[in-house]
């Protein structure tokens, strides 16, 4: 059963892939070149620049962060980092539509600086919180 | 000196062994990777029917109701594509280690090994292409010389292919780490060094799964507050605040479109047209005629909407000017000079509904001019480039 849920999968996934290139069979070269590059971008960008960096942050905030701000930083980051990348598009300052002010129309520097000083308190008395903890359990 | 060989070279590139973090685990990569796919299956099952309406076959019954189904699905599309941008990025996090396993002995294995790990390659790329893509598209930005609409859809299509593919190699995996407790290790997770092992101030794999929720969950707070009106305020990233001249957004304006010169002109008359013969009326002949009201959503493919209410002629009541039926089909042309989507196909069954009209007022003004001054389509359930602006043209092709 599970052998042949696996192989109909696999066909079904096989056929939608192709389907999916059939899709580009008049693109022009130039089309699919730039299709192919941020094709290929994304994944390079990520294993080669941006895990590393993030590993390497890991290892720095395990040396030099206090013990009990560890877990509520790393989380903190977490979800910093990911909702940078999302908002990364509204933060860059590009995009919109020349004489409309119905986009792009908010504050967005100013909201992902609030953001950021937020998630900083949050994680520092997260992390002062779970010493008290910590002790307490130690006391009793 | 001697030249490095290959193994001196191997041995500085980590081992997944090498990834001291315990908060990494097939448990929490099956449990993310869940919620990535049903995110990324939302998004292709709305993005097809999205797609449908561009190109609609004969088979699909595409019509007025519900109102507001187009809102939902185009809404719940970006929505769910921008969900998914922190469930991606945990769970590419939740594997990395993985990325150093070292390549099996005999050929045999070797093809296995390739082939699997060409599927996730293609996965990987075609995950961020579709958020990326989506992400900027929602802004204006293009920088990329391919059509975005197409590709998107072809990259979509290998995406869910390239999806249904890593399921079915990690069916009993992903069976086993979702039956497991989250705590739990299985034999598929690596053997970290000893002292990590119990490092009691790290992150937990419970605690990073909630984080990630979180942070998937502040993504779609922030910002769908362009197609929620409950959310407005909150939604302080939404590339929307849903304000706009006379309470409505605008996506092309007068100028952009080209469109200034003509639909300013005092002279301008709309013609229809059925078969041989052609009338023309000016707008205050428009304004003459029952005026019906009905509040009725712009629902954009960027995935922003808001409900307006619209007053004027409906479609069916103009072809009775030239006895055409109500069942017939449309197309109705713009006077735009500029950009896509000049003209647009009404089916019979939009233009049987009389709440598919030609407005003249929106919110009880009258219309401006970049909201398609004299008059505008507007009609239930449309994707928003559908409700052309500045109409000079209703034609019945059948």
């Amino acid at each position: 059963m599970m052998r042949a849920t696996r192989a109909l999968l696999l066909v079904i996934g096989v056929a939608c892939g192709l389907w999916g290139l059939w899709l580009m069979r008049d693109f022009t070269g130039e089309q699919l070149r730039s299709t192919g590059l941020w094709l290929i971008a994304g994944a390079i960008l990520h294993d080669a620049v941006v895990a590393p960096i993030v590993v390497a942050l890991g290892v720095v905030a395990a040396r030099t962060l206090p013990g009990r701000l560890r877990a509520p930083a790393a989380i903190a980051f977490l979800v910093w980092a990911t909702l940078t990348v999302v908002f990364f598009p509204v933060l860059s300052g590009e995009g919109g539509k020349p004489g409309n002010d119905t986009i792009l129309g908010r504050p967005y520097v100013a909201s992902w600086i609030v953001m950021t000083l937020v998630l900083i308190v949050v994680a520092v008395v997260a992390g002062l919180r779970r010493r008290r903890r910590v002790s307490s359990a130690r006391e009793s | 000196m001697r030249l490095p060989t290959v193994a001196d070279i191997e041995r500085h590139i980590p081992h997944p062994d090498d990834f001291g973090s315990r908060a990494r685990g097939t448990t929490l990569t099956a449990r993310v990777g869940t919620a990535l796919g049903i995110a990324f299956v939302i998004c292709f099952v709305t993005g097809v029917w999205s797609g449908l309406q561009y190109d609609t076959p004969g088979w699909v019954p595409l019509g007025p109701d519900p109102t507001q189904l187009y809102r939902w699905t185009q809404g719940l599309h970006i929505v769910s594509g921008t969900a998914a941008v922190p469930l991606l990025l945990v769970k590419l996090w939740s594997v990395f280690p993985r990325l150093f396993i070292r390549p099996p002995q005999g050929a045999r294995a070797l093809v296995v090994e390739a082939l699997e790990r060409g599927s996730i390659l293609v996965l990987v790329g075609a995950a961020f292409f579709q958020l990326t893509s989506g992400l900027l598209n929602i802004i204006g930005w293009y920088p990329w010389e391919f059509s975005f609409r197409r590709t998107h859809e072809a990259v979509a299509w290998i995406l869910i292919g390239a999806l249904v593919v890593h399921i079915a190699v990690k069916l009993p995996v992903i069976r086993d780490a979702l039956t497991a407790s989250i705590d739990d290790d299985l034999p598929t997770d690596a053997e970290p060094a000893d002292d990590d092992a119990t490092d009691p101030d790290a992150p937990t794999r419970r605690a990073v799964l909630r984080g990630t929720l979180v942070a998937s969950g502040l993504a779609v707070l922030l910002t769908a507050g362009q197609t929620v009106p409950l959310l407005r305020r909150v939604s302080v990233f939404g590339v929307r605040d849903g304000e706009g001249p006379q309470d409505l957004p605008i996506n092309r304006t007068a100028a952009g479109a080209g469109a200034v010169d003509a639909a300013r002109d005092p002279a301008f008359v709309l013609e229809i047209v059925a078969g041989d013969r052609t009338i023309s009326v000016d707008r205050d002949q428009l304004l003459a005629m029952r005026q019906r009201t009905h509040r009725l959503p712009i629902a954009c493919v960027e995935g922003w909407s808001r409900s307006a209410d619209w007053t004027g002629v409906s479609v069916r009541d103009l072809l009775a000017l030239v006895d055409a039926p109500a069942d017939s089909e449309v197309v109705v042309t713009s006077m735009q000079t500029k950009g896509a989507f000049a003209s647009s196909r009404l089916l019979p069954s939009y233009v049987q509904d009389h709440r598919t009209m030609l407005a003249l007022q929106l919110n009880g003004e009258t219309l401006s001019l970049d909201h398609g001054y004299p008059c505008r389509l507007i009609a239930p359930n449309r994707p928003g480039v559908f409700q052309t602006k500045w109409v000079r043209r209703l034609e019945v092709i059948a």
